[in-house]
């Protein structure tokens, strides 16, 4: 029994390793040198002709701008910060077709929804401008063409900084990233992405009821304000339309808000009805104000006095452009810009008209560019300001009197703060509406608060129609490692087969000198004496 | 790390001491069972210190440097002084010499050491794709602490087998003994409390090794010779 011990212990032991081992290998560790949210541009087809990004899984080796221009870059990703962009040089790639392994564009922080510095400010420098003219033809180019590799967006931080500063040296000194040469590698781990199948879209309408007397038999006319919430860009997880049409939807909410007010009281109730739409499907030939105009009954319909659409009203300066269908010589369009043009006289500003086919085949894009940064509350407030007063006199029959219902300080004042709160929380909203789900959280944000200002509020579903078809996979994570070479591993066996061979002979002649040490002293002591 | 990597990460940490077993005469000594008994003893002995750290140890939620901490680490470090004065005491050895013996012990202790605390972390290394040098410091490591636990077996050996050793070297046996012993405590105390990088650990641990290696191999030389 004695002899056994060691053996059962030892076998013990060698189980418990083995388990160790089993545990390892199952763990999933990540140890890449830096992980960077990546945003994929958008991939969809047009009556079936493939546009935007056709691919979402990356693993190649990562080049700069800097590359050689011999280097075979099919396997390669390339790492382009906007502010060092050559336009020539994607127009050049992507027209072209030369194959590519990747493209990822670094974008500066201030294109972020997520950074908080600087918010509110309203200063448009030089290189501000141009790095948004740069990002917004970049987008341009990037919609329009089939990019058969995948293209991902990412902002600048340190890490990354850093990644591209060694990209840079090493391609500098003329090592292009293969696969003997070691450098970065560049991972994005993405199933292929898949169809979309029946984008729903979902339009939210809200209602104030004017007030009826009791001899009037006909329906009372309705006024219509109407705002798209939705929003395109080249990579829909960025895409947050602050301007186009964020502006809008902030705007109809506070003219809502206001309306509210004054129809909650029966003797500041108007004799008009008030219709709120806040409709999907903007970018899309309006598909989804065209199948809720089309949900409407017939007296509903015919009950509009006019119809106002809020768009982009979040940049503007001194000038601001009304778009009508009718020429402006109609006797209704001309009072109404005076109407208008009266209201913005009083506020300081101007209004300009501006006769225009209204070309629904030509869709307005907010882009990556509309974001938190470029946006004026401050013209939203006037904007807001010239709608509500200019609406209130038409309503109230006050054309041509000097009062201000919407005067400041007043309790229907427009409230800055309301503005400013809706509209961070758009400016940090992504919302391309093939991806915004059946039931989304923003969606019934919206009708909560629609209906805290509004008598009834009705959600109207369909789903997009079959013209555009879009493809998932919008955000990863591209995983940066930095890995050897097979040339340096080679190397480094060389180097350890030598160090081997020489601790080999090292031991070897140091034991034989030993041995020879012992056998030595061991010799009989008649040669010891002798040789004393 | 490719698995290229990882494989040349494991020749150089396990490498010497195949090298060592057949270069030196141990491997014409079937020295093999005793080195398999010392890596046996090395493994429980591994186990009593673990449970002896996580009894009287602390967590410390902070990186310091704890001077009481790392004495008390000390003192558990000596457990493996215990073990290896069993391993070189009390397991049966067939006819073997004194000078065999202890390099036996001293290499199936290395090996066990360097499986137990080299092998887990080579294998979560090859999964991943990412390059660092820490690898090759590891197995450089390895090589410096198969030297010095052969030395520290060397002086065990002559500590508590050698009979006849003179009077004037005991003195520099122990303290040669003590250094090597607490080696551990030293590059902990090198690494936490003055903030040195592995690399630099490492060059302190391989020049160490080396010259803990030559005084021992001197003074086990000297011992060799018969007094008169």
């Amino acid at each position: 029994m004695a002899p056994r011990k060691p053996r059962e212990r030892e076998m013990l032991l060698e189980s418990v390793i083995a388990l160790i081992f089993i545990f390892v290998a199952c763990v999933d560790l990540c140890d890449g040198a830096t992980v960077v949210d990546v945003y994929r541009l958008i991939q969809y087809d047009m009556s079936g002709v493939p546009f935007g990004s056709r691919l979402a899984s990356l693993n190649h080796h990562a080049a700069s701008l800097h590359f050689s221009p011999h280097a075979d870059l099919s396997r390669t990703v390339l790492l382009i910060p906007l502010r060092e962009l050559n336009m020539s040089f994607v127009k050049e790639y992507i027209a072209e077709s030369k194959p590519l392994g990747g493209l990822i564009f670094l974008l500066p922080r201030m294109f972020s929804f997520e950074n908080k510095d600087g918010m509110g400010s309203n200063h448009q420098d030089e290189s501000k401008e141009l790095l948004k003219n740069a990002l917004d033809e970049l987008e341009q180019i990037l919609i329009h063409a089939n990019v058969p590799y995948p293209v991902y967006f990412a902002f600048e931080d340190d890490n990354i900084d850093a990644v591209l500063t060694d990209i840079k040296k090493n391609d500098v000194t003329g090592q292009p990233a293969t696969a003997t040469t070691g450098g970065y590698k560049f991972v994005v781990s993405a199933p292929e992405p898949k169809k979309v199948v029946s984008p729903p879209i979902t339009n939210i309408q809200g209602w104030l009821a004017g007030l009826k007397t009791d001899d009037d038999a006909h329906q009372l006319p309705t006024i219509a304000i109407v705002a798209s919430y939705d929003t395109f860009g080249a990579a829909p997880a960025l895409s947050v339309g602050s301007d186009s049409n964020g502006s809008g939807i902030v705007a109809l909410l506070e003219v809502a808000r206001l309306f509210s007010l004054l129809y909650s009281n029966p003797k500041t109730r108007g004799q008009y009805n008030l219709l709120f739409g806040l409709t999907s499907g903007g970018p899309y030939n309006y598909n989804g104000t065209h199948k809720w105009l089309r949900s409407f009954d017939q007296r509903l319909r015919e009950s509009i006095d006019y119809a106002i659409c809020l768009d982009s009203i979040g940049s503007w300066e001194n000038e601001l452009w009304i778009h009508v269908s009718k020429p402006p010589e109609n006797a209704f369009i001309k009072k109404i810009h005076e109407d208008f043009s009266r209201v913005a006289a009083e506020l300081g500003f101007k209004v300009n008209l501006k006769h225009k086919k209204i070309n629904i085949s030509n869709p307005r894009t907010g882009g990556l560019v509309d974001g938190r940064h470029f946006v004026n509350e401050a013209a939203i407030v006037r904007s807001v300001k010239l709608i509500a007063e200019s609406l209130a006199r038409h309503i109230y029959g006050h054309q041509g009197k000097n009062i201000q219902i919407f005067a400041d300080n007043s309790n229907l004042a427009v409230n800055p703060s309301y503005v400013q709160s809706w509209l961070d929380v758009l400016s940090q909203t992504p919302r391309v509406a093939p991806f915004l789900s059946k039931g989304d959280p923003f969606v019934m944000a919206l009708k909560k608060e629609l209906e805290d200002h509004t008598d009834e509020v009705n959600l109207h579903r369909d789903v997009l129609d079959g013209m555009f078809t879009f493809y998932d996979s919008t955000r990863a994570k591209l995983n940066i490692y930095q890995v050897a070479s097979v040339t340096f591993d080679l190397l480094l066996l060389l180097v350890l087969g030598s160090y081997l061979i020489v601790l080999f002979s090292f031991l070897v002649i140091t034991t034989r000198g030993l041995d020879d040490l012992i056998s030595l002293f061991r010799r009989p002591p008649s040669r010891k004496v002798k040789t004393a | 790390m490719t698995v290229f990597h990882f494989f040349n990460c494991a020749i150089l940490t396990f490498g010497p001491h195949a090298v060592y077993y057949s270069a030196t005469p141990l491997s014409e000594y079937d020295t093999l069972g005793t080195s398999i008994k010392a890596a046996v003893v090395y493994l429980a002995t591994a186990l009593v210190k673990l449970i002896c750290l996580a009894t009287f140890l602390k967590v410390s939620e902070s990186d310091s440097f704890d001077p009481y901490q790392e004495f008390l680490k000390a003192l558990i470090g000596f457990i493996d002084v215990a073990g290896l004065y069993f391993a070189l005491t009390q397991l049966t050895h067939r006819n073997i010499s004194q000078n065999h013996k202890f390099q036996a012990v001293g290499l199936g202790w290395a090996f066990a050491d360097s499986v137990l605390h080299r092998l887990a972390p080579l294998w979560v290394g090859a999964r991943g794709l990412e390059f660092t040098w820490d690898y090759i410091l590891q197995g450089l490591e390895a090589n410096a602490n198969l030297v010095l636990s052969i030395s520290l077996a060397a002086l065990g050996s002559l500590m508590w087998l050698r009979k006849n050793k003179p009077k004037t070297l005991i003195p520099i046996i122990y303290l040669s003994a003590g250094i090597v012993a607490t080696m551990p405590s030293i590059t902990s105390y090198l690494r936490r409390g003055l903030g040195w990088h592995f690399p630099k650990v490492v060059g302190f641990e391989l020049f160490t090794s080396l010259v803990m290696a030559f005084i021992s191999w001197q003074l086990f030389s000297v011992c060799q010779r018969p007094s008169v």
